[in-house]
């Protein structure tokens, strides 16, 4: 069982790598601390906050652990050593994540000296009904898959009379298994929905250069939410700190939901973001919107085990506000019906899939009737849309779907992602939307249509502004950097499985 | 006043000055079979009867125990000690024996009580599935959340220490090597000690290959096992010393320093300062000098920890104590030649052979220095040309986040 107030403790200090300056002389310390050593009694209420979340470090000292405690067993082996922060003011402990140690030769002296990024991840096993613990104090090579990125604070320039994405972020692992054409993305043993989310949103905060404490509200869309009760949305609020700080109370002023509606759990909130914005004006507030997903399936063979060869891990987040817009919402039309082709009941660990309405009376009849009731509304023919983006559960529908919609190649390839990183559900179609913001000029119009097993669909149509060039060079994690990038790491079914199993073991 | 000259310095012993007058110790080892109170009984009583003591003739009992309340649930160690022993006096608990016993030498200074028993005990093996979990949150909970091991902070001192001092090539080579004689030495001298954990004669080989198995900087033989076993002293004033035994030990000087727990956060990365302010305290006190020692008992949780804390207690200079090491041991297998007098260093076998009962350790490497000065060592008596007068027990809790030092000196020969 595990001890809520030392979880919440050494989460609050370790998941942001807080730390304290003493006002003073400077000396850096990791934790928080209201004195400093060098300085004595003069430093009371000297101390400033500080943290290490977006810092860059240095690996260094490493060794090797093959015989890890307990909690830490199902990593295997892995490098553990000493990062120093801020040319060595403050150091700290740390174990090397993604990283898989084979049997080939390594050289702990050349991993040493190498720059390092504090990844937000999972602290280790827990009981299957104890509170998960995470950390930071997990580091992942700066020059690999995962590159440091400052954390640039951008005043606004520009007000919009319309809402719209303000900046965006995807995260996907640096593991891929590879079979046939279909390449997919797995989570490390340590990483879940809730580290996803974590990094889609602090890649979605460094793109859009907003101030983290101008964030009013956060939804998080999953289905694999490690916890059946508890909001993973309240993580990512006090991890990136979102909405205003309140630090003698250890509580963020932001408004911070977990949505759930298999995959359309986060575009179904891209309205009510939208409206929430507009609705407050021009006061500078932002709303994210999170879809990550940890996608679920039974290994192969049993049953259910037919989605094993489609499911995904990753996640996006979105920025809604109204200043410095990169695409306006042109409108939006959703559709639902009590329709039960996919699901999973409560207590089960994998869902279920009926194979009876799958295709036609499920995915194809929402997305193709919420497209068709949004381009009818907007009064749209094909050819005025530059891209369309719809649900990828595999690469086969949406590329049905879009040419019997009408769609050329040319409009729907760029945002067809799922080859790519697999079927990351609610992740899933707003990857495609960023994909498609990549390669986008301005006044562009963009439809993405989701699908949510159960069932529903929402369509939206972006108009992209020119702004949306000017924060290109901000993100350096795009989806093309992640989708074909030299470190990532392949790996066979068996680790796959193992991968997916995740620090428990199940 | 009690007055006694020792070594013709300028020590004078006061009437409450603390005195071992004897002690006792189990087996180190796996004692599956027995209950700790077993092990407590065996050590306890021993020391006891060697010195004729009645249980009546105890004014009080310091011991010591790390993890007894997690391995075995017990809470109240004191209960259960005083229905074993059918003691009533005052008890307090201690972690280390060290700290036990520095804590004895207090009340005895103080002249609070006369005659006090001292005792450590460990019960690892009864826990044996999670005690590595226990000594890595024990040394520090933020490098267990990391994913740190018991073993990993000691590696990383090494790569630390390599980097500090630039050894590369050959010297890196007779380095890694100097640090597994220190295992070979442990495990020779260990043959001659029947209570030891690992009777068993070890190469350089050995210790090497487990390190390149494990691709690891240290490896299996670089690290002290897990044990069981418990330790016992009787210690006295000097006043009353001479009426348990002729040949009391004397206590000269003792001392303790503490460090950051989180070693990583250390300004310090290849030694302990805790060891370097500890032995400073100490010798003072002693009024003795580095170089008067003859054999010393070292806390080498690994051949590293052994390594840099030779430096840290001033035997030897700061990173040249592989030196030292490596040429030492290719003069001699008995004892190093590194001040102007010969150094007899973990003649039990040290940590890595003789055993690591933590509670109970510092209470053998104390027993040790204590028969050695009383000539009382039977076979592994150690034997030089000049006088055997002064010891030095070291003892570490937790990755050098405390250290102490004890100086022992004994009674000029009539």
């Amino acid at each position: 069982m595990s001890s809520e107030p030392i979880e919440r403790r050494v989460a609050y200090i370790g998941d942001r790598l807080r730390g304290t300056r003493c006002g003073f002389c400077g000396r850096e310390y990791f934790k928080i601390k209201d004195y400093c050593g060098a300085c004595g009694r003069e430093s009371f209420g000297k101390m400033e906050s500080i943290d290490f979340f977006y810092e860059e470090g240095t690996l260094e000292f490493c060794t090797l652990i093959n015989e890890p405690t307990n909690k830490f067993k199902r990593l295997g082996s892995y490098i553990y050593g000493i990062a120093s922060f801020h040319n060595g003011n403050v150091r700290f402990p740390g174990r090397l994540t993604d990283h898989i140690i084979r049997d080939e030769e390594f050289s702990l002296e050349e991993l040493e000296g190498r720059k390092i990024v504090p990844r937000f991840r999972r602290r280790h096993a827990a009981e299957p009904s104890g509170i998960v613990p995470t950390i930071s104090l997990a580091f992942t090579f700066a020059d690999e898959y995962y590159p440091y990125q400052e954390y640039r604070i951008v005043k606004p320039s520009k007000e919009y009379d319309k809402p719209g994405i303000v900046g965006y972020g995807v995260y996907t692992s640096k593991f891929r298994i590879k079979e046939g054409k279909i390449e997919r993305a797995i989570p490390f043993l340590d990483e879940d929905a809730m580290t996803a989310s974590v990094e889609a949103g602090k890649m979605a905060l460094i793109h859009s250069g907003i101030d983290h404490r101008s964030v009013d509200k956060v939804y998080v869309g999953s289905e694999s939410n490690p916890y059946a009760v508890k909001p993973m949305a309240s993580k990512v609020a006090q991890v990136l700190k979102l909405g205003e700080e309140e630090a003698a109370e250890g509580v963020q002023c932001v408004d911070a939901v977990d949505t759930e509606f298999a995959c359309k759990a986060a575009t179904s909130m891209f309205k009510d973001a939208a409206s929430l914005v507009y609705y407050q004006g021009s006061k500078g507030s932002y709303t994210m919107v999170i879809g990550a997903d940890n996608s679920q399936s039974a290994p192969r063979g049993e049953p259910g085990g037919e989605l094993d060869f489609f499911v995904g891990y990753g996640g996006s987040a979105f920025l809604f506000g109204m200043c410095d817009v990169i695409a306006q919402f042109e409108g939006w039309v959703s559709i639902t019906s009590d329709t039960p082709d996919f699901w999973r009941r409560d207590l089960q660990r994998y869902p279920s899939h009926g194979g009876r309405f799958t295709g036609l009376p499920a995915y194809f009849k929402h997305v193709t009737k919420a497209t068709n009731k949004l381009m009818e509304k907007l009064k749209l023919k094909p050819q005025d849309v530059d891209y369309f983006v719809a649900h990828q559960p595999n690469a086969a529908f949406p590329t049905r779907v879009a040419k019997a919609l009408g769609f050329k190649e040319d409009q729907f390839l760029p945002g067809l992602q799922v080859a790519k990183f697999g079927n990351t559900y609610s992740g899933c179609s707003p990857i495609g939307l960023a994909a498609v913001l990549e390669v986008a000029k301005p006044d562009n119009r963009i439809i993405m249509t989701s699908y949510g097993s159960g069932a529903g669909s929402d369509a939206y149509s972006f108009i992209t502004t020119s702004q949306l060039e000017d924060k290109k060079p901000r993100q350096k994690f795009t989806v093309g950097y992640q989708a074909a990038n030299p470190f990532l790491d392949y790996v066979d079914y068996t680790t796959y499985r193992r991968l997916k199993q995740g620090m428990n073991g199940n | 006043m009690c007055e006694s000259s020792l070594n013709g310095a300028a020590v004078i012993m006061k009437a409450n000055s603390p005195t071992i007058v004897s002690g006792a110790r189990t087996k180190f080892g796996e004692h599956y079979e027995r209950e700790p109170e077993r092990l407590v009984e065996e050590a306890g009583l021993t020391a006891l009867n060697s010195a004729s003591i009645e249980r009546k003739d105890l004014d009080a009992c310091f011991f010591a125990d790390y993890f007894l309340p997690i391995t075995n649930k017990i809470g109240l160690e004191e209960g259960f000690l005083s229905e074993l022993l059918e003691l009533y006096i005052p008890m307090e608990i201690t972690r280390s024996f060290s700290s036990a016993l520095s804590n004895a030498c207090n009340a005895i200074l103080a002249g609070k009580y006369n005659c006090v028993l001292v005792g450590g005990m460990e019960k690892m093996t009864d826990r044996w599935d999670k005690i590595r979990d226990d000594l890595m949150l024990l040394e520090d909970p933020w490098s267990y959340y990391a994913g740190s091991t018991p073993e990993a902070n000691h590696e990383l001192m090494l790569r630390a220490y390599i980097k500090k001092h630039k050894i590369t090539g050959k010297q890196l080579e007779t380095l890694n090597t100097a640090l597994a004689e220190l295992s070979v030495r442990n495990h020779h001298n260990a043959m001659k000690n029947q209570d030891a954990h690992f009777q068993r004669e070890i190469s350089v080989e050995t210790v090497m290959k487990a390190r390149l198995k494990e691709r690891k900087p240290l490896g299996l033989f670089d690290f002290a096992p897990i044990s069981d076993g418990a330790s016992a002293l009787i210690l006295t004033n000097f006043s009353v010393a001479e009426s348990y035994t002729d040949k009391p030990i004397h206590i000269l000087g003792y001392s303790q320093a503490t460090d950051y727990i989180t070693f990583p956060s250390r300004n310090n990365l290849t030694g302990f300062n805790a060891t370097r302010l500890a032995i400073k305290d100490a010798l003072k006190t002693a009024k003795v000098e580095l170089d008067d020692i003859s054999i010393l008992e070292l806390y080498d949780q690994s051949t590293v920890m052994g390594l840099v804390s030779l430096e840290d207690l001033g035997f030897c200079e700061i990173g040249k104590a592989w030196i030292d090491i490596h040429q030492n041991y290719e003069r001699d297998k008995n004892y190093y030649n590194i001040g102007s007098n010969p150094l007899f260093i973990n003649v039990n076998g040290g940590l890595k052979a003789d055993g690591n009962p933590l509670g109970a350790t510092g209470g053998a490497e104390t027993l040790e220095v204590f028969n050695q000065l009383r000539h009382k060592a039977g076979e592994r008596q150690i034997a030089f040309d000049g006088e055997l007068r002064y010891g030095c027990v070291h003892e570490l809790e937790g990755f050098g986040t405390k250290a102490y030092t004890i100086i022992l000196g004994r009674a000029e020969d009539e």
